[in-house]
């Protein structure tokens, strides 16, 4: 009886946990019907291309691999003066146009949480160009930079200043102000190309919108008791900036950081639509050099081992940011 | 035993006649695609300078031996003679083509329109059909890769001879010879004669042994356009002839202060190869293996843009300013451009909306030993897809090409049409037309310069070429008036031969 009342229950027992796997098995199978249509359309439209790239940067390609050539056309990057030019206007720009433009954006996100009139209105107005059509935009521009048809110009000429080229000058900007003064400055001192600031001063009237929305939400996010107790001690604008506004803001300036000098790395549109990388290469930033590469000179290959090496790039800078800003943030 | 064992050899040599009289007459153009098996790189590549040299040996040899049955002819993919092409029946296919291009709106229409009437009345019934494949040639140029790197390539496409040598890089394109010198499909010798020779001739590529890569439908020229009005006021009676001359008169009409210049600066590689030519020198070799545009051509060339930069004789129309000199010439703010023909009814409104002067257009100023026009125009290529497509392509082409066609299409346009026979045609409509009036005068001028056509590179890898001629080499004389042309040129040619090099077929 004894024995017969074990086989029960080890039959019940296996009887439970075979429900159990196969109740465990439909689980797991309907998780993955589910996921089923993003995992295809990443693995399709994400990683696919991905690896596929990866083999066309292994390969000559001449709309079909020819010859495979495993990394011969990352071993040619790292000889091709070009593309060490191209990073170096890269990060220049890169230098150039994140501090001014997430400065402008810091404090004209301070000016606008103070409560100032029309507070809505600057507000929608700062944020229009980023919802803009860059190309669109971008084309404007260039007709504002026009040496003798623009706007700038007739302005500065108007003022009794000299008219400039603007996006079709490559002396430096150091350089056009000392000539002023009939002084001829050292290469290393010419500073950055005329046509790459109009590019600086077009790329933060666009994004400035954007980093204002970011950095008033942060403003928002900090706690007004703070304010409140360090007036009670007698702290005054700057102090509070310094050492509360500041101090708290740290995630939201370390996020849009990060954003921006990846966008500045990547950026192409409207470089390309502006300048297309001149005058001769002043604005040829990696991004653009890859695009010529492909487009004009047929390298396949080597455009896409190029992609790869951008790629590292971006990532060991936001590595680098991860590391030595991240520590700097308060996040509480 | 010897009774059976003769009637069996008599029923064996009937069977055998049976079978080769049923199969000689029709030797199934249809199923030869079968061929196609054979590895699709390989085929093209191994046979294309052979294959040429057969139509005319094969009707030759063929042709005393009546009683001997033809041997059937294998059709490979692409065709590679005209007999391969004879071979193919259309019959009953229905075979669909599509043709890329980058015309605008109303071009499309008309060139569906013309098609239509093709659709209607060719006899294999064949259906054709345009699409703008984007804005620009690159914009095709960009598609067509894309395409043939997903193993879909359209049937046809407008194509520049260097992009053509691309595709052939990777056998995509088709050589159209076998197709042009078919008995049964391709052009009379009364029609050959009839198609501007210097046209034909374009297509042929020195890079892949003179292989046909693509075949004329319409072609332009870079000519000069002129405000006469202007040019009288400076005390000039005709258009200037020679370079000094032109820049003399270029540099008198110049007054910065006011805005005005003696020429617009156009950024484009073919501006820069129009005046090399111009001075006798060419942009690649004749035998197509090496760049030569470092010349003395070259050198007076960039000189004399430098030397226009420095005493602002000249103005530059920066690349964001789009149809900048046409707009300026419509203003009478500058007193040359140099541009192409096909713009002309563009330049013939920007000046009645404009200033309204008396302009007329000619060939740019000389002093080589001949008289040289660099003549452009992209042609139409047909991809390597089955032969039954690519024939159809081709009677789309050769469609496109009748005179009928040719005139339609140049009046509407602008370009020069295809053949000599339609040339009246088409300038009796222009005079017509209001748009264009005293000025089909002066198109009717560039049919007689055609023959003092040269081109550029038909080679694969010209446009970065072209680019660094422009974005780099042009730039730099007209901003630095310290560099030397000379070094520029001879490091440009040293670049441009290493990218010949790299795009030599392998």
């Amino acid at each position: 009886m004894a024995t017969r009342s074990v086989e029960m229950t080890g039959v019940t027992t296996t009887r439970r946990s075979s429900v159990r796997i196969w109740r465990r098995a439909q689980e797991v199978s309907l998780g993955y019907l589910l996921l089923a249509p993003t995992l295809i359309i990443l693995i399709v439209f994400e990683i696919f291309p991905i690896f596929y790239g990866l083999y066309i940067s292994a390969c000559d390609w001449r709309l079909t691999c020819v010859d495979f050539i495993g990394i011969n056309n990352y071993l040619r990057a790292f000889d091709d003066s070009a593309v060490w030019q191209s990073l170096l206007v890269t990060a220049t720009y890169s230098i150039i146009a994140v501090p001014v433009q997430l400065g402008l954006g810091l404090g004209l996100a301070y000016l606008l949480f103070q409560k100032v009139r029309g507070q809505q209105f600057f507000r929608v107005l700062f944020f229009t160009p980023y919802i803009t059509s860059t190309v669109a935009s971008a084309a404007v521009w260039s007709f504002l930079y026009n040496q003798d048809k623009g706007l700038i110009n007739a302005i500065l000429t108007r003022l009794g200043l000299p008219a400039f080229r603007w996006l079709g000058e490559r002396t430096g900007v150091f350089q056009l102000l000392a000539n002023n003064f009939n002084v001829d400055l050292p290469g290393w001192a010419d500073g950055p190309s005329l046509a790459m600031v109009a590019l600086v001063i077009y790329t933060t009237w666009v994004f400035v919108g954007y980093d204002i929305a970011i950095f008033l939400a942060g403003l928002g996010n900090i706690p007004t008791e703070l304010y409140d107790a360090a007036k009670v001690d007698g702290a005054s604008g700057w102090t509070l900036f310094r050492h509360i506004t500041f101090p708290l803001l740290s995630p939201t300036t370390f996020f849009l950081l990060i954003l921006t000098v990846i966008g500045t790395f990547k950026a192409f549109n409207h470089i390309w639509v502006m300048t297309q990388g001149g005058p001769v290469d002043a604005t040829t930033t990696t991004s653009i050099y890859i695009f010529k590469q492909l487009f004009q000179f047929n390298r396949y290959g080597y455009s896409a081992a190029l992609s790869f090496i951008l790629f590292a790039v971006i990532l060991a800078l936001t590595i680098f940011q991860n590391r030595f800003a991240g520590r700097r943030v308060v996040y509480d | 035993m010897r009774t059976f064992k003769f009637v069996s050899l008599i029923a064996l040599v009937i069977l055998a006649l049976v079978a080769v009289s049923c199969a000689a007459p029709t030797p199934e153009p249809t199923k030869p695609p079968a061929p196609t098996a054979v590895p699709a790189t390989k085929a093209p590549a191994a046979e294309p300078t052979k294959a040429p040299a057969q139509p005319t040996t094969a009707p030759a040899t063929a042709a005393p031996k009546p009683t001997e049955a033809p041997k059937p002819v294998t059709v490979t993919n692409p065709p590679t003679s005209p007999e391969m092409v004879d071979a193919i029946d259309l019959m009953g296919k229905k075979v669909t083509v599509t043709y890329w291009h980058q015309r605008p709106q109303a071009q499309q229409e008309l060139l569906q329109s013309m098609l239509d009437e093709f659709n209607k009345t060719n006899p294999y019934g064949i259906t054709a059909k345009a699409e703008i494949a984007g804005a620009s040639y690159p914009d095709v140029y960009t598609k067509v890769s894309a395409a043939i790197q997903a193993s879909q390539p359209p049937e046809m496409s407008v194509a520049y001879q260097n992009q053509a040598a691309f595709y052939r890089g990777s056998n995509a394109v088709v050589n159209i010879d076998p197709f042009l010198k078919s008995k049964k499909y391709g052009l009379s010798e009364a029609d050959a004669k009839d198609y501007v020779q210097a046209f034909l001739d374009t297509d042929q590529n020195p890079q892949f042994k003179n292989e046909r890569l693509g075949f004329p439908t319409q072609r332009s020229a870079e000519v000069m356009y002129v405000n006469m009005d202007w040019l009288k006021k400076l005390g000039y009676n005709e258009i200037p002839k020679d370079w000094k001359t032109w820049e003399e008169a270029a540099c008198k009409a110049a007054d910065p202060a006011t805005k005005k210049y003696g020429w617009a600066f156009r950024h484009d590689a073919s501006n820069f190869a129009s005046q090399v030519f111009s001075r006798g020198g060419r942009i690649l070799a004749a035998d197509g293996q090496s760049y030569a545009f470092n010349s003395q051509a070259g050198v007076d060339t960039l000189a004399m843009i430098q030397r226009m930069f420095k005493n602002k004789c000249a103005v530059e129309i920066p690349v964001a300013e789009r149809n900048g000199e046409q707009t300026r010439f419509g203003n009478g703010e500058v007193l040359f451009v140099f541009a192409s023909s096909s713009g002309m009814s563009f330049y013939q409104d920007s000046v009645a909306k404009g200033a309204k002067f008396a302009w007329d257009i000619s060939l740019l100023p000389q002093s080589g030993a001949k008289p040289a026009m660099n003549l452009y125009g992209a042609s139409a290529s047909i991809y390597k897809t089955t032969p039954e497509k690519e024939l159809a392509a081709w009677l789309v082409i050769k469609f496109l090409g009748e005179k009928t066609q040719t005139a339609k299409w140049a009046a509407a346009t602008g370009y020069l049409p295809v053949r000599q026979s339609a040339k009246q045609d088409v300038i009796d409509t222009l005079k017509k037309n209001p748009a264009w009036g005293p000025v089909a005068d002066s198109y009717a001028k560039i049919f007689d310069w055609v023959q003092y056509s040269m081109i550029e590179s038909p080679v694969a890898g010209y446009d970065p070429v072209r680019d660094n001629i422009d974005k780099k080499m042009m730039t730099l004389v007209l901003t630095d008036f310290t560099v030397d042309p000379k070094k520029l040129l001879d490091d440009a040619v040293k670049e441009a031969n290493q990218i010949l090099k790299e795009n030599a077929p392998k």
